[in-house]
């Protein structure tokens, strides 16, 4: 019942996102790319562009070459803080978020596109390989399912570990609140870019966290550590506010660095829009040529 | 107040619990689950502002009760004076000893001292004794109060205390300070017919020392004071965040044939907490002039410096240092010697570049110092001129008759005679002076040298060999020596003899006549070659270089002796000019005791003199002293015991303070009751759910 209804609710998602869509959005992130490199000793002669040879005499090395158009994965939140929301106010972020992934895998699926998934929280807790395959879909909405076991998030400590797992060269969409310190983020997110992979970021909040707009005074659990805060909402919004926005603004400084395109979406933004926007969205030609030169140097 | 069971009192602590349970009260109760707590800080708990007054009282109602409750159990009191018990408290006598020493003037520790003062009277009570003694080298007893009656005695104590605007320039003598002031509690005992009957005895005797407590204090007089008992003294140190000092004395000069060429020296002493080791060394001349030399002096160390020769040509009057923490000791005030001179004269035949004969030697003897300018004038025997003014004559040959009878007469008045026989022919001349008749001079023939034996070295002039490292004259070989016969038998010491048996050297009792039976010049003896020489003769010049020599420098507080200046004929009258200008002139007979450091001007009748006072040198060392060395002096620092007697009075007095003590225990849990009352029917009113309450 649960996955019928998730995947009942990203079948309504993509066609009404597709209905809408008059040109294909393929061109979006179809452009894979070979890459030669010279032969040298050592090199497995299985990679050797034989025709290539055949025609110009001189050996090279086929570093690339998928039979898909694209590898997509996703990496999706599962810590406790995701569950935020759910009351009068909108969804739950993590419900947001995994339906959005979703979404996005039945649509990639339809065009045969790889697609596969990763959930964390403080470690990596399930990972399923970039495959094109007939129940690959079902397996990913059936692991999207599943609750999160409600540990906290180490973001970039998930994010080492799935860089040694993600092996090829693709897309990389990391479905987040991105609620967690930023000190060592850069350099995690570094180790996907730097490998050359086309890395998309999701933040997904709940308005209340944007606004903070409580009324009463309560006592504030911290639902991923348990901590608990007194606190007057009227007397600390001021304060939250620049706190938040000073860690949004350090979020998206990130990003531009490392020439990720991200999305700031909250729980009651209509999911087809934001679909939109993100299949339209292209990395920044500069960067990307930036980042690929960076991959070879570091290969 | 007081409380029989204080301990009780910890009970007051359990007002953290009403504390404690109202600020849970205030917590908000409804909890709210967010996703990350990181951008949120701690803010105040909100109250609910409606129900707050009545919190507070509530909270206050309970406090007071649990406070309340406590105070109960501790059982407070209150003893109430018996009004006629109250005039007869125990009295005290306490004495004060000011330090007014010249190293009080550094920073403001005068003022502490004061302030000190001031603290101690605060504490008498009526009908207490006060004594208030400032001391330096001496005592003085400024203000002493039977029995102390408040204000009007302390304006009366304040009033002396204010004519001692500033510390003086004495050295600190201690020890003397507080065995007068033992000395005047002990001599003050109340014997039966003294104590007035309506009067309580003195029951504590205190001495309270306010000083710096400086290491310089002198502490002597205390060695072997044998303290009364009862008495307790209590220093009160000031300045003991001492910074270190440094200072500056003249080194003594030796003996006055040592000296022959001494360039005055001077110790420059660092204390052991001293600020650096860099100190700097000036000299201020009469022209104005400032000239200065780096010494480097490690803390606790000292260092004698010699006058520099480029500055002793130019006439200094003042010396300092600079770079130490404390500026008053750093000006030594100096005034050079004047050289004085003393006249001898040689009635005799020799030549003075005879080196066969007597006056060469006696020339090469005495020779000229910064001090003493020695004029060595020879004048033949057979002279008829008059006798020439002389310190010191020496008789090398017969004398003529008119020239011996002015000797004579110079001998009675006192004057110093060396008569050394070398002939026959003086046997005259020998006998005039001793008062003798008949004395003979006989030449000892014999192949041998003889030894000196038997010296009287009690005797003033040989006093000098008395040291067993200088008193051996078996080196001393004379080859020549005359005996002298018919000697008077009273009035002539015999100072040395020949191992033969005649006398060697002898010395009337009359007058100052020293008679040598062989002389020192090469045919006679060694005597001139020998050390012993030199010595021999400045020790028979002695009373005369006494009278001459007179130190230009003195210290504060010491006795200057007027009549010894210009060449020790000053004679009566003398007038001293304090330094600084427009001092009126003292006019002193003999002695003279300067107050304060400076240069001093002594004149008479067509002279005049310059000398130099200073502070004490002790006074520098201003590091202070180790509170070991009271306890091994037997301070008595410590309450004194007390006797059986007073033990027996104490007791008694505190069953009589049982008997007018007040116990509000009960008052107190009456109000405990109250409280409780009153904050149930408040906390039953204000848990009615009654008013709405209002959102915010």
């Amino acid at each position: 019942m649960e996955i019928s209804s998730l995947s009942l609710r990203a079948r309504a998602v993509v066609e009404g996102f597709m209905s809408g869509l008059h040109r294909s959005p393929r061109t979006g992130f179809s452009t894979e790319f070979t890459e030669y490199r010279q032969y040298s000793p050592g090199d497995d002669v299985r990679f050797l562009d034989w025709k290539v040879m055949a025609r110009t005499d001189r050996e090279f090395i086929k570093k690339f070459e998928d039979e898909t158009n694209l590898r997509c994965t996703f990496m999706v939140d599962f810590s406790k803080s995701m569950e935020f929301g759910g009351d009068d106010a909108g969804v739950k972020k993590s419900d947001y978020g995994r339906t959005f992934a979703a979404s996005l895998s039945w649509f990639l699926t339809q065009q045969r596109d790889a697609v596969g998934l990763a959930t964390f929280d403080r470690d990596v807790r399930e990972f399923i390989p970039p495959r094109y395959r007939q129940d690959q879909l079902k397996t990913i909405l059936g692991r999207l399912e599943t609750q999160p076991a409600g540990n906290a998030t180490d973001l970039c400590q998930a994010l080492e570990k799935l860089a040694s797992l993600v092996g090829k060269r693709g897309m990389i969409v990391l479905v987040s609140d991105f609620l967690s310190p930023l000190d060592e983020m850069e350099r995690c997110l570094s180790l996907f870019t730097a490998a050359g992979h086309d890395v998309r970021a999701v933040q997904v909040l709940h308005p209340r966290e944007v606004d903070f707009d409580f009324e009463d005074a309560a006592i504030f659990e911290d639902m991923e550590s348990g901590r608990n805060l007194i606190l007057d909402p009227g007397m600390a919004r001021e304060a939250y506010q620049q706190k938040y926005n000073a860690h949004n603004a350090a979020l998206d400084a990130m990003f531009s660095a490392q020439g990720i395109p991200g999305f700031r979406v909250t729980t009651t933004e209509p999911l087809e829009r934001v679909l939109q926007r993100f299949l339209e969205e292209r990395p920044a030609r500069a960067v990307v040529r930036q980042r690929r030169s960076n991959a070879r140097n570091a290969a | 107040m007081s409380f029989l069971t204080p301990l009780y009192l910890l009970g007051a602590l359990g007002l953290a619990i009403p504390i404690i349970l109202h600020l849970l009260h205030d917590r908000p109760k409804n909890k709210q689950e967010f996703g990350s707590l990181m951008f949120l800080d701690k803010t105040k708990p909100p109250v609910d502002r409606k129900r707050r007054p009545t919190h507070l009282l509530l909270l206050l109602l309970r406090c007071l009760a649990l406070l309340l409750l406590a105070f109960v159990f501790a059982r407070p009191f209150v003893t109430v004076d018996d009004p006629a018990d109250a005039a007869l408290r125990d009295r005290q006598w306490i004495t004060v000893l000011l330090d007014r020493s010249a190293s009080m003037q550094r920073a403001d520790l005068w003022a502490q001292a004061k302030a000190g003062v001031q603290t101690t009277l605060g504490q008498l009570g009526p009908g207490d004794r006060f004594t208030l003694i400032a001391y330096d080298d001496s005592t003085e007893l400024l203000a002493e109060v039977q029995s102390w009656l408040g204000s009007s005695s302390g304006a009366e104590v304040n009033a002396q205390l204010e004519r001692l605007a500033k510390p003086g320039f004495g050295g600190s003598n201690l020890g003397q300070a507080l065995v007068l002031a033992g000395e005047s509690i002990e001599g003050d005992e109340p014997g039966g017919d003294e104590l007035e009957t309506d009067e309580q005895p003195l029951a504590r005797r205190e001495i309270i020392v306010i000083s710096d407590l400086q290491k310089g204090s002198r502490l002597g007089d205390m060695q072997g004071y044998e303290w009364p008992t009862g008495i307790k003294v209590r220093l009160e140190q000031i300045g003991e965040d001492d910074q270190g000092n440094a200072g500056i004395e003249q080194v003594a000069s030796r003996s006055p044939w040592a000296a022959a060429e001494a360039v005055p020296s001077f110790r420059i002493s660092n204390s052991v907490n001293g600020i650096g080791d860099e100190l700097e060394f000036l000299a201020h001349t009469t022209a104005g002039e400032t000239l200065s030399q780096k010494v480097h002096v490690p803390p606790g160390r000292s260092r004698v410096v010699e006058l520099p020769g480029e500055w002793a040509d130019k006439s200094v009057e003042r010396l300092a240092i600079r770079g130490d923490a404390a500026e008053f000791d750093n000006q030594f005030h100096f005034a050079q010697n004047r050289q004085q001179t003393v006249r001898i004269v040689y009635i005799g035949e020799d030549k003075p570049n005879d080196a066969e004969g007597s006056l060469f030697y006696l020339a090469s003897a005495f020779q000229q110092s910064s001090t003493l300018d020695f004029q060595v004038e020879a004048v033949s025997g057979k002279s008829s001129g008059p006798l020439p003014e002389a310190d010191l004559f020496v008789i090398g040959d017969a004398v003529d008759d008119s020239l011996a009878q002015a000797l004579g007469q110079a001998i009675e008045g006192g004057a110093t005679v060396l008569m050394v026989v070398q002939s026959s022919g003086q046997a005259a001349n020998l006998g005039q002076w001793l008062g003798a008749d008949g004395v003979v001079i006989r030449d000892i023939a014999s192949s041998d040298y003889a030894l000196l034996q038997s010296l009287k070295l009690d005797h003033p002039v040989l006093a000098v060999f008395r040291d067993a490292r200088f008193s051996d004259f078996t080196n001393l070989h004379f080859w020549k020596h005359r005996e002298l016969q018919n000697l008077p038998d009273e009035g002539i010491d015999v100072l040395a003899r020949f191992d033969s048996g005649p006398p060697a050297w002898l010395a009337a009792r009359r007058g100052r006549l020293l008679v040598m039976t062989s002389g020192w010049k090469p045919g006679d003896s060694q005597l001139a070659l020998s050390t012993k020489f030199i010595p021999l003769l400045y020790s028979i010049l002695q009373p005369v270089l006494e009278g001459k020599t007179q130190s230009r420098q003195f210290v504060v507080g010491s006795e200057v002796d007027v009549t010894r200046f210009n060449n020790g004929q000053a004679g009566g009258g003398v007038t001293v000019m304090p330094p600084g200008d427009g001092a009126a002139a003292i006019s002193v007979d003999t002695i003279f005791t300067p107050p304060a450091p400076g240069l001093y001007t002594a004149k008479g009748a067509g002279w005049s003199e310059t000398f130099a006072v200073n502070l004490k040198a002790a006074e520098s060392r201003t590091e202070p002293i180790v509170m070991d060395q009271f306890k091994k002096l037997g301070l008595p620092m410590t309450d004194p015991v007390a006797s059986p007697g007073e033990i027996a009075a104490a007791a008694a007095a505190a069953e009589k303070t049982e008997a007018y003590r007040r116990e509000y225990w009960q008052w107190a849990l009456a109000a405990v009751l109250l409280f409780v009352t009153l904050e149930t029917v408040l906390a039953a009113r204000g848990s009615r759910p009654a008013e709405p309450v209002m959102i915010t």
